[in-house]
């Protein structure tokens, strides 16, 4: 999924507040072969999980997440201690790490690690010192979709900055390391250094940005909005999640998908365990996270999802359209992802993004 | 009449209690962390006036502050402009069917934020209804882009979402307004017009002031209508405060322009007050002037 | 008077004035007419329709049939700002959010008068209800008897040609009630300005008035100066409202020079009567408590039936056949409850009304 609030409408959202709310926050310990898992709620369906409660005993409850920048709060605010395997965006697992809030893993305990894609395997966001603290879990593309029956061209980014064929008819996610981000794509500033850019790249960013404020008709929030603007025709292009391209395209409406040579935004979530799980509970999270990256897993989420795991352990089994669909046909579109992670000056991107919004 | 003070007094008097038990407490500790700073994902206590530096000294969030005060009391002026005669009709001149007409009014507080907002993006959309209405008319060739995602469209919504508190605020100090005095009035000389300045809008100057204080507050409070209908520019500061709270972590900068914003709302609407209680308008809304 | 008569036209004349709310016909043909320097009153019971005459006259109803005139001049097309009268109304309405001198100079102020020329009138109009001292306060600071003086102040400080008084003491206790009576009294004298006053309280208008308009049921009954309406009652209805009078009554058998004899259930009696008593139509004999007496050899006898106490005398409730008379008993000893007494009256003092009761056979 995405980053911030992802693959979710607010209602969805507001469903899972409520579903979360109604299962204990801290469920009974009694038994030591029960363990919370926080959650995006459509990861855990019981399909999904009951082979592995029937395989090892050990229950799985669930505690939903309503956005990353909740889960974090949460945790922050001591939330971790109730929790035995979360799901964080691979981006953001560097404020986890800082706040110490989660151990680092002991990979022989999870033998389906081994075999994970490279471009997974060596990310460094899930390191600090050369240690292991999150494992890819899986993962999906953010990019250009457009409605292909009302745009003469394939856009790339700069649809977005320059020209004013398409004014008024663009959206762009309304999320700071995103927006940023795609602005320093179209920039050409260095996949290396958009993260961590000075004063003057992020001064022309900020130009951009707001040349880019003046052709789009809004910033969306979530990802049923942008659907509904889609399918209104009141925006015929924009930055975006997947759904709306297979949702409006069962529809009928021709979608297409764009991804830009400058690189493709990717989103990967993560597994990790909180600092603190210990003992059997520890063990029994092991286990859990191993078989969340196992093939009995990985095939249901790959039409259930429909997502791709982390690992290739499911690829071949798969029929070719169905690689296709999650973006495991050719292994080479990995070499063009571009990784979001926290960027050095949060508080500043922040702070500009609402600047140009404010232009 | 004792209307003027003890209508306040009731109305606001329950609101002040929930207010100090529910808000005073958050809005301390937000005062608090105001002072300090953040070092990536730790509030570090180290006390200083920084972060107000750093909003008073930011023309973006000086003018999303004052656009969200702008806002507040824009809508209520227009929300005041359309209820005042509603509230005097429900009250004075109907009598069968005013309970319905008053639950009728209410429907847009029994719909979620989401159904009211897209609901009026089916009106307000290029091809919306009413954009394709006007093309059918021939009143337009090419429908109204600035009908949505627009400031224009963002104060409708507003007016629409807000103007059942302004209605009702203005409703109570009509239906207690004795029909008496307008004929006492128009004994002693007074035409229609010397009525309505001289006497109904003092007399129902409370509820005007209630219903706009309600209204001024929850329009600066309210951040998804602005996102989800002004379009690029529905950026309110509200919004900014939430991204510096939940993503970029930042709540000292965060609680700094919130206690901005209360300080400049507490303001604005001290200055209200002190203008109007040297009216007889507001002499009758807040007691002796 | 109509005009023409005694050459003088009067100040308010109303002829054949009609109201009808939907199915109600509230006022039905009345014709009124007012002369300055008179305190009128319009005495009925409640839905009588004497406010609505005198909402008529104010402007706040309109009128169905008939016409008003103020000066000789027509004033129904006149809205109510315009005309030169003022009301002082029941619940007194006075403006909440003004104090007491600015409720009072209000009318004043709308005329654009002088600042200083205002505020030397409402000092006079006020210090003429002795609230001089209160012109600060704000309306709900003052007592009802206070509210009711400025109320006066606010009216007449507008000099009007005629002062309409609805109900104006009828919230007040009944001290101030009778304290306000004489004030409301003296002050129509000094100001020498027609009061047109309308109440349910026929001690209250027999107190206040020159002249009383009776009315029930939409109609005018008896216009009089007190005197007249106690003592020659023109039909049963007045002769009840006003007087408590007993009233007996009976078919009138000899009527002339203003006299007349009814027979009734005690036997023929003569006494004068009212214009419109005629032979052959049922009348009523009206004996007012204090014209019985009790002694030996009267013409009616009784069983008393009870005694009560009232101070200066007692009443005393004589069953005398199917009637129950009310007599005044000056005696320190009433007599025994119970006992057989005889009754006596001069007739010369009775007055026989035109009408019967509905119920009285």
């Amino acid at each position: 999924m995405a980053i911030g609030l992802r693959r979710r409408d607010f209602l969805a959202a507001a469903g899972a507040t409520v579903a979360g709310a109604a299962l204990p926050w801290s469920p009974a310990r009694a038994a030591s072969t029960e363990i919370v898992w926080s959650t995006w709620n459509n990861l855990g369906l019981p399909d999904y999980i009951d082979p592995f409660t029937k395989e090892t005993g050990i229950k799985v409850d669930q505690t939903y997440i309503t956005t990353d920048d909740e889960q974090f709060a949460r945790f922050k605010a001591g939330g971790a201690a109730d929790v035995d395997v979360f799901v964080p965006g691979q981006w953001e697992m560097s404020r986890y790490i800082a706040s110490n809030l989660v151990q680092p893993l002991d990979l022989r305990k999870i033998p389906n690690a081994a075999h994970m894609y490279p471009v997974f395997r060596d990310n460094a966001l899930n390191k600090k010192d050369g240690i292991q603290y999150s494992l890819p879990y899986y993962w999906g593309i953010n990019t250009i979709v457009y409605r292909a029956d009302l745009m003469d061209e394939k856009p790339d980014w700069s649809v977005f900055f320059k020209g004013d064929k398409y004014k008024g008819k663009l959206a762009m996610r309304d999320y700071a390391v995103e927006g940023i981000m795609i602005a320093a794509l179209y920039l050409g500033i260095p996949q290396t250094e958009i993260f961590s850019m000075d004063d003057r790249q992020l001064a022309e960013c900020k130009k951009a940005l707001i040349a880019e404020k003046a052709l789009l008709r809004t910033y969306w929030t979530s990802i049923a909005d942008l659907t509904n603007l889609f399918a209104t025709g009141e925006v015929v292009c924009a930055f975006s999640w997947l759904p709306p391209y297979y949702d409006l395209t069962k529809r009928g409406i021709k979608m297409a998908l764009s991804l830009p040579k400058e690189g493709v935004p990717s989103w990967c979530d993560v597994l990790a365990i909180p600092a603190g799980v210990e003992g059997e509970r520890l063990e029994a999270a092991y286990k859990l996270v191993n078989y969340l990256l196992g093939p009995e897993y990985g095939l249901k989420l790959a039409y259930g999802g429909p997502y791709a795991q982390s690992t290739d352990l499911v690829r071949d089994k798969l029929p070719p359209e169905q690689q296709e669909r999650i973006f495991i046909k050719d292994p080479a579109v990995m070499d063009s992802f571009v990784w979001p992670q926290i960027p050095r000056r949060y508080n500043e991107w922040v702070t500009m993004w609402n600047e140009v919004k404010a232009s | 009449m004792d209307g003027g003070r003890t209508f306040l007094a009731a109305t606001v008097g329950p609101v002040l209690v929930a207010l100090i038990v529910l808000c005073l407490a958050p809005l301390g500790v937000l005062l608090v962390v105001s002072f300090f700073r953040v070092d990536f994902v730790s509030i570090v206590p180290d006390p200083s006036l920084h972060n107000y530096a750093q909003v008073l000294s930011s023309g973006s969030y000086r003018y999303l502050i004052a656009k969200a005060l702008m806002s507040g009391a824009t809508i209520a002026a227009i929300t005041a402009v359309i209820a005042y005669p509603v509230a005097f009709f429900i009250a004075k001149r109907i009598r069968e069917v005013k309970a319905a007409l008053l639950t009728a009014l209410l429907i847009p507080l029994y719909t979620g934020d989401l159904v009211r907002i897209f609901a009026w993006r089916l009106i307000l959309g290029r091809e919306g209804v009413l954009n394709s209405f006007l093309i059918w008319t021939g009143a337009i060739d090419r429908p109204i882009e600035t009908l949505l995602f627009s400031p224009t469209a963002t104060t409708i919504v507003l007016v629409y979402n807000y103007l059942p508190f302004m209605v009702l605020g203005l409703w109570l100090s009509f239906e207690t307004l004795d029909d008496h005095l307008f004929e006492a009035a128009a004994d002693l000389g007074a035409g229609r017009t010397t009525i309505l300045l001289r006497l109904v809008l003092p007399l129902t100057a409370p509820g005007l002031v209630a219903g706009a204080l309600m209204v001024f507050a929850l329009v600066v409070g309210d951040f998804i209508t602005p996102q989800l209908i002004g379009g690029a520019s529905g950026v309110t500061v509200i919004s900014a405060i939430a991204d510096l709270f939940g993503a970029a972590f930042d709540w000292p900068l965060g609680s700094a322009i919130a206690w901005t914003l209360l300080v400049a709302m507490v303001g604005v609407v001290a200055a209200v007050v002190v203008i109007l209680g040297r009216t007889p308008w507001g002499s009758a809304a807040f007691g002796r002037g | 008077m109509a005009p023409g008569e005694g050459g003088q036209a009067p100040l308010l004349a109303g002829r054949g004035l009609h109201k009808r709310y939907g199915a109600v016909h509230a006022v039905r043909g009345v014709d009124i007419s007012l002369s300055t320097d008179r305190y009128v009153t319009l005495l009925g019971p409640s839905g009588c329709g004497k406010t609505t005459i005198l909402r008529m006259i104010g402007g706040f109803e309109t009128v169905t049939a008939g016409v008003i005139a103020l000066d000789g001049r027509p004033l129904l097309d006149t809205p109510p700002s315009r005309r030169p009268v003022n009301t002082v109304f029941q619940s007194y309405a006075l403006f909440p959010h003004l104090n007491v001198a600015d409720n009072v100079a209000f009318g004043l102020a709308l005329r654009r008068l002088p600042r200083d020329e205002i505020a030397r009138r409402v000092a006079e109009a006020l210090q003429m209800v002795r609230m001089d001292s209160m012109g600060a306060r704000r309306p709900r600071e003052l007592s009802g008897g206070q509210q009711q003086r400025v109320a006066l102040a606010r009216a007449i400080v507008n000099r009007p040609r005629l002062l309409l008084l609805d109900e104006p003491l009828s919230a007040l206790d009944r001290k101030m009630r009778k304290e306000m009576q004489i004030e409301l009294k003296d002050l129509q004298r000094r100001l020498g300005l027609a009061f047109l006053h309308v109440t349910h309280d026929q001690e209250e208008a027999f107190a206040l008035s020159d002249s009383i308009i009776v009315m029930n049921h939409g109609v005018i009954e008896q216009e009089g100066d007190p005197e007249t309406i106690y003592r020659r009652p023109s039909n049963a209805y007045v002769a009840d409202f006003i007087g408590g009078s007993n009233l007996v009554a009976g078919k009138v058998v000899a009527c002339a020079g203003g006299e007349a004899t009814l027979e009734t259930a005690f036997g023929p009696a003569r006494a004068p009567c009212a214009p419109g008593v005629a032979v052959g139509r049922r009348a009523s004999l009206c004996l007012r408590p204090e014209q019985l007496v009790i002694g030996v050899g009267g013409s009616l006898g009784g069983t008393v039936r009870h005694t009560v106490f009232q101070g200066a005398d007692w009443l005393v409730e004589v069953a005398a056949g199917s009637a129950a008379l009310r007599v005044r008993c000056p005696d320190e000893e009433p007599p025994a409850v119970g006992g057989a007494v005889s009754l006596r009256y001069d007739p010369a003092k009775a007055w026989i009304a035109d009408g019967a009761l509905a119920g009285d056979a």
